[in-house]
């Protein structure tokens, strides 16, 4: 060895920059990706496995695939005969959503969220530039989405579908996922905050799934769809005609919005951002005097944001009432099917009960979100200065449940209202009492949430918004499941959905509401009783 | 002398198989301006973390003014904090920051705020999510001497600020000192304890080996003697406290000196000594003797 070379030799020859990124990433991936993939292709293989062909005549199948109101809440029912299909008509909005929501918050969370910790600061120092580090990170996202939609045409083909319906609903899903994946992967370039990034993903989602309900819903529209990921993927129509093309379309928005997303990288500053962070500003000093009047400061910009999401949702619901009621008065079979799995479907108080306990899932994961707030604001040491003045913990997460529960009723009334005016423009007569009295309904539902994530808050800190939307998100999943594989009734009693009275065709459960709401309670106190007597987690 | 306004009873923390705090026992007068050294890890922090309540103690119990520590709402009616590594919401901007903090806080003296402002050089208007550690830091050092609370525990306080505005910060623990306010201070910069501190606690490896005034510390510690003489130096070998003995030709030495200097000198005096140097330790090397022999 000669002495130039001897200097060189101390150092251990590192590998490529590139390698300890992907790994980096794929750490920090790793657990939800299993996650999703595992529920996309169970509950895909399970639908179909399930089915059975109902005797269903041609005229009523094809009245269910005319009817607006079907279409624009479920998609448009093709190959309903088809076991593949079916279960693309059962499960694809629901996974694609999943997939989506799942892919953006990645996505934010590994590039935005790690930058604004201020942990890339550390990473870019070595010989990795930032847009080598969105590159690698955005990367690894990307290849879940893509395992997703593997996992689940392989298990539905195993389950019995058709090869290529499968494999086409596969790939939609995956192309879903990597529209997202870009989406905020971009986002969090063009936004210098996590939330931020965020929020400009999900409006993007609730845009896309609202184009893709009207372009569903009204024939003259129908082409709003080919601007929407959602809509795109509906027009792929698997197990029926299937369409390559709008996949072609989506896969190449998804791979300009990843091109755009690094190349915007590179010309920014690590912790900057492509639009501009507000400058100086005169200080806005309302609800800062208190920590209740605090708290309900944090939770208005979120609650601004998801109440316009559900209340656009209910009001698109309200204007379909009608049309829905209809149809459904004039196709016996469905309101027999429907009467058979509990709804009763052939009134309009009838079909707004069955769609008002779909609100308990956004709801319920707000609230599991503010609680999650509070553990992030908890782990990143906002929480040091606050606690540090005269203020107890106790009283701390007291407000901001206050304020997430006020919040959650704010939510709940909008959704009420926009369903009253929905149906209202349409004559449908849903009086507004009966609207709020179907929506105030879900509140115990919403409260376990609160109660599983205050008790995750005070045992299980890094876990708080995952357990907060467990029974909600996971509760419906479950009867879901439960319905579709036949299962013994007290399987599908595990679900609080299960116990949801149809208000407001009956009047509330109240004996049920009355243990969910005793359950939430005592979440709420054995999480404090945690919180009080545990270190901060930094 | 009244009640302490910073007292710890064998206060000890674990976690997990990491003892990071064995049995501290202090006690810090009112008044007092009390520096707390030690190298990172040495459970400094964590002594802080379990005096504010934000780790609970695995045993002991700690008082502040008298009151337990661990009932917030009355012990922190009377301190004020400023952390090592301040985290502010990225969206309010300082002026908000600091009215939050004003508002739920033990009180403020807005005329004394408004100043320590302008002194240390803050623009309030904007977002905390544009600051650096340093301006960060400076929003929590106003907050905090802006209370005029009788107790500020400040972690670290000057890590992230420039030498003007440090210089900031000594004046305004000087002011709060002659406000009567008592001051924790735990600090790296060890000429600033020196500058600002009554008495220095030294935390090695989770428990206190040292507490004393600086001026006791230099007394305790080594002190540097060079000399020279008229005539042949004496043999100092053996004298009591004499160590590290080093002859610099043939009438010069020079050694160190530990505990009372009688012994030494009378075997100095009896030589004949031509000139005499005697340097004390600087609190740098105190601190680095400690952790030279007892390092982790």
């Amino acid at each position: 060895m000669t002495a130039v070379a001897a200097p060189a030799a101390s150092v251990t020859p590192a590998p490529a920059p590139g390698r300890a990124l992907t790994a980096l990433a794929v750490r920090q991936v790793r657990r939800g990706a299993l996650t999703v993939t595992g529920i996309c292709a169970g509950m895909s293989a399970l639908v179909v496995s399930m089915y059975e062909s109902q005797a269903l005549d041609p005229a009523a199948l094809a009245a269910l695939a005319r009817n607006p109101a079907i279409r624009t809440l479920f998609g448009e029912p093709v190959a309903l005969g088809d076991p593949g299909g079916f279960a693309v008509w059962r499960t694809g909005v629901v996974l694609s959503v999943l997939l989506a929501v799942w892919s953006f918050l990645a996505a934010t969370r590994i590039t935005r969220g790690e930058e604004d910790a201020g942990r890339w600061g550390l990473l870019l120092s070595g010989r990795a530039a930032l847009a080598d580090a969105v590159r690698g990170h955005l990367g690894v996202v990307t290849v879940v989405p893509l395992v997703a939609g593997a996992a689940t045409a392989a298990a539905m083909i195993a389950a019995g579908a058709d090869v290529a319906g499968s494999v086409l609903h596969g790939t939609g899903l995956a192309a879903v996922g990597l529209f997202f994946v870009a989406a905020g992967g971009l986002a969090a370039q063009l936004f210098g905050d996590r939330s931020a990034a965020n929020g400009a993903a999900a409006a993007v989602l609730v845009l896309g799934l609202l184009a893709r309900m009207v372009g569903d819903g009204v024939p003259a529209l129908s082409w709003v769809r080919w601007l929407s990921p959602f809509g795109l993927v509906a027009l792929t129509r698997p197990f029926d005609t299937g369409r390559g093309l709008p996949l072609a379309v989506l896969v190449f928005a998804a791979a300009v919005l990843l091109a755009l997303a690094v190349r915007l990288a590179a010309r920014r500053d690590v912790g900057g951002s492509i639009v501009p962070a507000a400058g100086g500003r005169p200080a806005r000093t309302a609800l800062l005097g208190s920590v209740p009047a605090f708290a309900v400061r944090r939770t208005l910009r979120p609650l601004a944001g998801w109440a316009a999401g559900v209340g656009a949702y209910f009001l698109l619901i309200g204007l379909v009432a009608r049309s829905m009621a209809d149809f459904l008065a004039a196709n016996p079979q469905f309101t027999a099917m429907a009467a058979q799995a509990g709804f009763t479907l052939g009134t309009v108080e009838g079909y707004a009960a069955t769609l008002f306990a779909l609100l308990a899932v956004p709801v319920g994961v707000f609230v599991a979100g503010r609680v999650g707030a509070l553990a992030a604001d908890e782990a990143a040491r906002r929480l040091t200065l606050p606690l540090a003045a005269p203020v107890t913990r106790t009283r701390l997460l007291a407000a901001d449940v206050a304020a997430a529960t006020g919040a959650a009723l704010v939510l709940v009334s909008v959704a009420g209202a926009a369903m009253w005016a929905g149906s209202a423009l349409v004559g449908a007569g849903l009086g507004l009492g009966d609207a709020l009295a179907g929506t105030w309904n879900v509140v115990p539902v919403v409260l376990l949430c609160l109660g599983a994530a205050v008790l995750a808050l005070g045992w299980a800190p890094r876990a708080v918004a995952a357990a907060g939307a467990v029974p909600a998100v996971g509760g419906f999943l479950w009867l879901v499941v439960a319905d579709s594989v036949g299962a013994p009734a007290w399987v599908g009693d595990v679900s609080p959905f299960a116990h949801l009275a149809a208000v407001p065709v009956t009047g509330p459960d109240w004996p049920a509401a009355a243990v969910m709401t005793g359950l939430a309670a005592a979440g709420v106190a054995a999480g404090l009783a945690g919180y009080r007597r545990r270190d901060l987690t930094t | 002398m009244g009640v302490a306004a910073l007292c710890t009873e064998n206060l000890s923390k674990r976690y997990g198989r990491l003892l990071a705090l064995d049995d501290l026992t202090l006690d810090v007068a009112p008044g007092e301006v009390f520096g707390f050294l030690g190298p990172n890890g040495a459970g400094k922090s964590t002594t802080i973390r379990l005096l504010l309540g934000l780790a609970r103690p695995t045993s002991g119990r700690a008082w502040v003014f008298g009151g337990d520590a661990a009932d917030v709402a009355a012990a922190h009616r009377r301190l004020a904090y400023v952390p090592a590594d301040v985290a502010l919401w990225p969206r309010m901007t300082g002026a908000e920051v600091l009215d939050l903090l004003g508002r739920i806080g033990p009180g403020v003296d807005t005329v004394y705020r408004d100043e320590l402002v302008e002194r240390f050089a803050l623009d309030l208007a904007k977002p905390a999510g544009t600051y650096s550690t340093g301006n960060r830091q400076k929003v929590a050092l106003v907050a905090a001497f802006a209370t005029r609370a009788p107790l500020l525990v400040l972690d670290e306080p000057t890590s992230g600020l420039d030498p003007l505005m440090e210089l900031e910060f000594r004046r305004a623990v000087a002011a709060a000192r002659d406000n009567g306010q008592t001051v924790f201070l735990s600090s790296h910069q060890l000429a600033e304890v020196e500058a600002v501190c009554d008495r220095v606690g030294i935390l090695s490896a989770g428990r206190l080996v040292e507490v004393a005034s600086v001026a006791q510390l230099r007394r305790l510690h080594r002190t540097e003697v060079a000399a020279t003489f008229t005539g042949a130096p004496p043999d100092l070998t053996g004298v009591p406290g004499v160590d590290g003995l080093h002859s610099n030709g043939a009438a010069a030495v020079r050694f160190t000196l530990n505990g009372p200097p009688a012994a030494a000198l009378r075997a100095l005096a009896d030589a004949g000594v031509a000139t005499i140097a005697v340097r004390e330790p600087s609190l740098e090397e105190i601190f680095l003797a400690y952790y030279g022999q007892d390092a982790r």
